[in-house]
């Protein structure tokens, strides 16, 4: 398969500070390719130096073929790129606004073209200003799209959009998708990540943890299901030691609390309860849902991912 | 670049509170010095070319001296030159005492008297009747009291004219470059902060527009600005409050975008700065205040205490107002301003290197 990005050993580093270290991943054409992470695990830093925004301190991009560093402009002209949080000029419409930027590409598409594909045909005399928080996020990628890119960058898309909002920028993804642009993005939602991403990159604290598919990540626990359960006083070491034998993950939360992973169906509980009954333990609550990419960040981070 | 300019000029002419603030700050000065008729402060200066050289004429300079109003200059200087002088201005009243003034001794007696001529200029009539009733009086005390009156001596007065220049004239000049300064040193930094805290930078710095371009469009759309200012100002001091422009209005239209270009590069360096557009507002008023008053627009600095001369001399304002005043009050071509202009050369290649050198995106 052809590739569209090439990422080898990258490193940046502020000061004594590491923001990315030591990442290394491939983008094929065609796929929407995911880097998921909580905030500061270095998902924007790697966004960035892939654009050409940031020189990295150690390492080499490859983007669309080309060296990012020596032939930013060429790579410039090919991708598009959507900002976290970027705004735009005050004083000028919507479409003012895509003609002013597509002034400075080679090619660009009809500013009118771009704001009926994201539905913004009848706002296209207004200011940014006075649009709603999900129809900025719309204009944003639609600005992103006004050279008509081969690859583009969305930098957290849905950030801060309420479910409906946040469901029609999906839409809205897989429609240009479709359309053969290779697409990236950011995010540190996994619903999101499950359901657009071909392929996923999990980040924390600047390093790579895993790039797969959603379900190859899943697959790797080598569990099915994840048991919660709340009970009124604390495990024993031996107590412990012996649930551990019976399943695949314990981790302790909150004080009483317990995290469980079972390979199999819900009958393996079976088990782990008589033993707590037999040792006079008391449950007070008990959930089981199927394993998720949430645990998946969970196990190879150690931290659940914040919002 | 052109499309980019001309976007800038059209979110300018959107915004309409800004563009109509910057304007109406050095308008509102324009109304306030045209109705209050502030007359010049300056006092006179009087030079004594004595060409008797006798007692009488010693003691008249000795008298002259003493009257400091008049401001009596001590280096001695030819009647030529003196007469120049008056005539470009630069002089406000001569005083030229004939052979065969009043002499004292005894054997002088027989010269015949002849009148002293005081030559001043047409300016300020109020203030040439008080010198002259002033020297009168003076030259009939240094007379012996036994002179008859008929015999006694004369001022004659000669009146050079020259092009009426009013206070208002000068200061107006001042306005013109004070609203130009002033809009370029605080909007650009109050543009860029704000820019740079909305990302729209970074935004235009993933496009492959060359950034170079962004500052040229930048650069172009405020000095169109300033000249559609320079004009605004210009057009209501003459029409409205009766200013007079001596020489070509045209050069003024040359000096204006030259200053501006200054300003807007100091308004780049002051954005490095800035984190805010609050704080960009603050810090751009922290250099146009002080240099507004040091750099002389509304009075002369010459006669400022202690540095304060040598510091407008430093300030890129003065070479600015100083080349408008010789254009506008002078009424000199714009080629003699060129020591002005190279002066404000150098400050618009000066700053842009430091700005080029300090400036940030994020």
């Amino acid at each position: 398969m052809d590739t569209a990005i090439r990422v080898e050993g990258l490193v940046k580093r502020y000061g004594s500070f590491t923001a990315v270290d030591q990442v290394s991943f491939t983008v094929n054409r065609g796929e929407i390719f995911g880097i998921l992470g909580p905030n500061g695990a270095g998902k924007t830093t790697t966004l960035e130096v892939i654009e050409g925004l940031l020189a990295p301190t150690e390492g080499e991009v490859t983007v669309l073929g080309l060296d990012v560093l020596k032939r930013r402009n060429e790579v410039k002209a090919r991708i598009g790129v959507q900002l976290q949080s970027s705004a735009y000029f005050d004083y000028l419409s919507l479409k003012e606004i895509l003609s002013l930027l597509g002034s400075f590409y080679p090619k660009c598409i009809e500013p009118q073209t771009l704001l009926e594909q994201v539905g913004l045909l009848d706002k296209s005399g207004s200011y940014v200003k006075h649009l709603s928080g999900g129809q900025v996020q719309r204009f944003t990628v639609a600005a992103s799209l006004i050279n008509d890119p081969e690859l583009l960058f969305l930098d957290e898309p849905t950030t801060g959009l309420d479910p409906q909002a946040r469901r029609n920028i999906w839409d809205l993804i897989r429609e240009i998708h479709q359309r053969g642009v290779t697409v990236v993005l950011t995010t540190h939602y996994m619903e999101e990540a499950e359901e657009l991403c071909d392929r996923l990159a999990i980040m924390d604290g600047g390093s790579l943890k895993a790039v797969d598919t959603p379900r190859n990540l899943v697959g790797r626990l080598k569990a099915a299901y994840t048991v919660k359960l709340a009970m009124d006083k604390p495990l024993t070491e031996e107590q412990m030691a012996s649930l551990k034998g019976s399943v695949e993950f314990v981790q302790e939360f909150d004080g009483n609390s317990y995290l469980l992973r079972l390979k199999s169906g819900p009958s393996s509980l079976g088990k782990v309860l008589d033993d707590m009954v037999r040792s006079d333990i008391n449950l007070e609550r008990l959930e089981i849902a199927p394993v998720t990419l949430e645990d998946v960040f969970l196990e190879l981070t150690g931290n659940e991912l914040r919002d | 670049m052109l499309v980019f300019t001309l976007t800038n000029l059209k979110m300018m002419s959107r915004n309409r509170q800004a563009t109509f603030w910057a304007l109406f700050f050095p308008l509102m000065l324009v109304v306030a010095f045209g109705l209050l008729d502030i007359k010049g402060v300056g006092s006179p200066n009087l030079v004594l070319v004595d060409q008797a050289n006798t007692e009488a004429s010693k003691l008249l300079r000795e008298q002259l001296a003493g009257i400091e109003f008049l401001g009596l200059e001590q280096t001695p200087t030819s009647e030529v030159a003196a007469r120049l002088r008056v005539a470009e201005g630069d002089l406000d009243y001569l005083l030229i005492i004939p052979v065969g003034f009043v002499d004292l001794s005894p054997e002088g007696s027989s010269i015949a008297p002849a009148s002293v001529a005081l030559v001043h200029n047409s300016r300020d009539l109020q203030r040439n009747q008080l010198v002259e009733g002033v020297l009168r009086n003076l030259v009939a005390r240094v007379q012996p009291t036994s002179l008859s009156n008929a015999q006694a001596l004369h001022v004659v007065s000669e009146e050079v004219t020259i092009p009426e220049v009013s206070y208002f004239d000068s200061v107006l000049m001042g306005l013109i470059a004070l609203g130009i300064m002033t809009s370029a040193i605080i909007s650009i930094p109050v543009r860029i902060s704000t820019y740079r805290n909305n990302s729209i930078l970074k935004r235009l710095l993933v496009t492959p527009l060359p950034i170079w371009k962004y500052f040229a469009s930048e650069i172009s759309a405020h000095l169109v600005l300033a000249m559609v200012q320079a004009g605004i100002i210009l057009a209501v001091g003459v029409f409205v409050f009766g200013a007079r422009v001596h020489g070509n209005p045209v050069w003024l239209f040359f000096i204006v975008p030259l200053g501006s270009l200054v300003f807007l590069n100091i308004g780049f360096i002051l954005s490095a700065w800035a984190r805010t557009p609050a704080a960009a507002s603050g810090m751009g008023n922290a250099v146009v205040l002080p240099m507004m008053f040091f750099a002389g627009t509304f009075f002369s600095t010459t006669t400022f205490p202690w540095i304060f001369p040598y510091l407008a001399e430093a300030l890129p304002l003065t070479p600015m107002l100083s080349a408008m005043r010789q254009v506008a009050i002078d009424g000199a071509p714009l080629w003699e301003t060129w020591p002005q202009l190279a002066i404000m050369a150098g400050w618009a290649a000066g700053t842009a290197v430091v700005a080029a050198k300090v400036f940030r995106f994020s």
